[in-house]
């Protein structure tokens, strides 16, 4: 795990990104893999993805963060694992 | 007019033939110039090389009457390929040019040429020096043949590869430094035919992480499967092919995604 502010040896900044995504209103959790970020999003924020504004938006906090690749999991409902829960903020890196 | 000056020059001509949009034009293009004896279209079959692609290929050589040859290439026994470095394609395209070279010279065809577009040489192309090394020539690139150019040209040709998407083999799925297997190339194939079958249209590519699928749409596409009451169709029919976990790249397709994630290429 990283903290906001601080990247690692590649300049990426998960916890950074965390924050600043939810700032767009984008609730989710992350998980990096090297240069690929995954967005496991609350259900509110599947839909502000839809639009297509809110995903350059994130895709260029990616960017500054240090990642090349975005992509949102769609997550099996039938799965309860936590990651989409009330815990939804923490960062899983 | 320059193409056809060109095939006529170096004629016969034996092509190393996919199906795909650029040598499936060249193909016909020498068949439209050179007569059926003037060309030899030849087809290097593997397991990164998909069924689908094998078919539409066929396909076209009999709609144009393009005479066809078909090898077997082994890409994936040789260990410095399977090991899938950035260079990937360098032992890739040695195989199939150390294989169909000699093939078309024994039969008398003087000149062996590719499908490689002008596009093609900005992009991160190792296999364009097995090209070079095995004097393999590629006059669309020679000439300037942009993709677009093709595509507007097989078009008026009546080709019907002309909207066909980009199809670069399947190891293109992998990342670089994931081990080439038979095992994923199929994973791969059947989890892009899967989502064919949901009626996905234009590019598409199922990128393979481990465990979970990576799926990249064109821009229509992307906006209509993000909608959450298709997700469940989506992702179901990727975990039948053997993946635990789905995503869809929020940029969409991107060709060479994985150079990019690499930091490989141009």
């Amino acid at each position: 795990m990283t903290e906001p502010g601080r990247g690692d040896r590649t300049g990426r900044n998960a916890a950074a990104l965390a924050v600043a995504i939810s700032q767009l209103g984008v609730e989710c959790v992350l998980e990096a893999r090297g240069g690929l970020v995954l967005l496991l999003p609350v259900a509110t924020s599947v839909e502000k993805l839809q639009d297509q504004n809110t995903r350059r938006a994130v895709l260029a906090l990616a960017r500054q963060h240090g990642f090349t690749h975005v992509a949102l999991e769609m997550p099996d409902e039938r799965r309860d694992d936590g990651a989409t829960g009330d815990d939804a903020s923490v960062l899983r890196d | 007019m320059a193409l056809r000056t060109w095939l006529a020059a170096h004629a016969p001509v034996a092509i190393g033939y996919s199906g795909g949009v650029d040598s499936a034009y060249l193909a016909v293009a020498a068949r439209t110039a050179l007569g059926s004896s003037g060309v030899l279209a030849i087809i290097g079959r593997s397991p990164s090389y998909p069924d689908a692609q094998w078919a539409s290929a066929r396909a076209v050589a009999r709609d144009f009457d393009v005479p066809v040859l078909e090898l077997d290439t082994a890409e994936l026994e040789d260990p410095r390929y399977a090991a899938n470095p950035s260079n990937r394609c360098y032992f890739c395209k040695t195989e199939l040019w150390s294989k169909l070279v000699p093939v078309a010279l024994a039969r008398g065809f003087s000149t062996v040429a590719d499908g490689t577009n002008a596009d093609d040489l900005a992009d991160w192309r190792p296999g364009a020096q097995a090209a070079r090394e095995h004097r393999v020539r590629s006059p669309l690139a020679d000439l300037g043949f942009s993709k677009q150019h093709i595509r507007d040209a097989s078009r008026r040709l009546g080709i019907p590869t002309w909207q066909q998407p980009s199809s670069p083999c399947l190891s293109s799925r992998l990342p670089y430094g994931t081990e080439v297997t038979r095992e994923r190339l199929h994973q791969v194939e059947r989890a892009e035919a899967a989502l064919r079958e949901l009626g996905i249209a234009g590019d598409l590519r199922v990128r393979y992480h481990e465990d979970l699928a990576r799926v990249e749409l064109c821009a229509d596409e992307l906006t209509r499967w993000l909608e959450p009451a298709l997700h469940a169709a989506l992702r179901e029919a990727l975990l039948a092919t053997g993946f635990r976990r789905v995503a869809i790249d929020l940029r969409g397709f991107r060709s060479g995604s994985l150079n990019v994630l690499h930091g490989v290429g141009a």
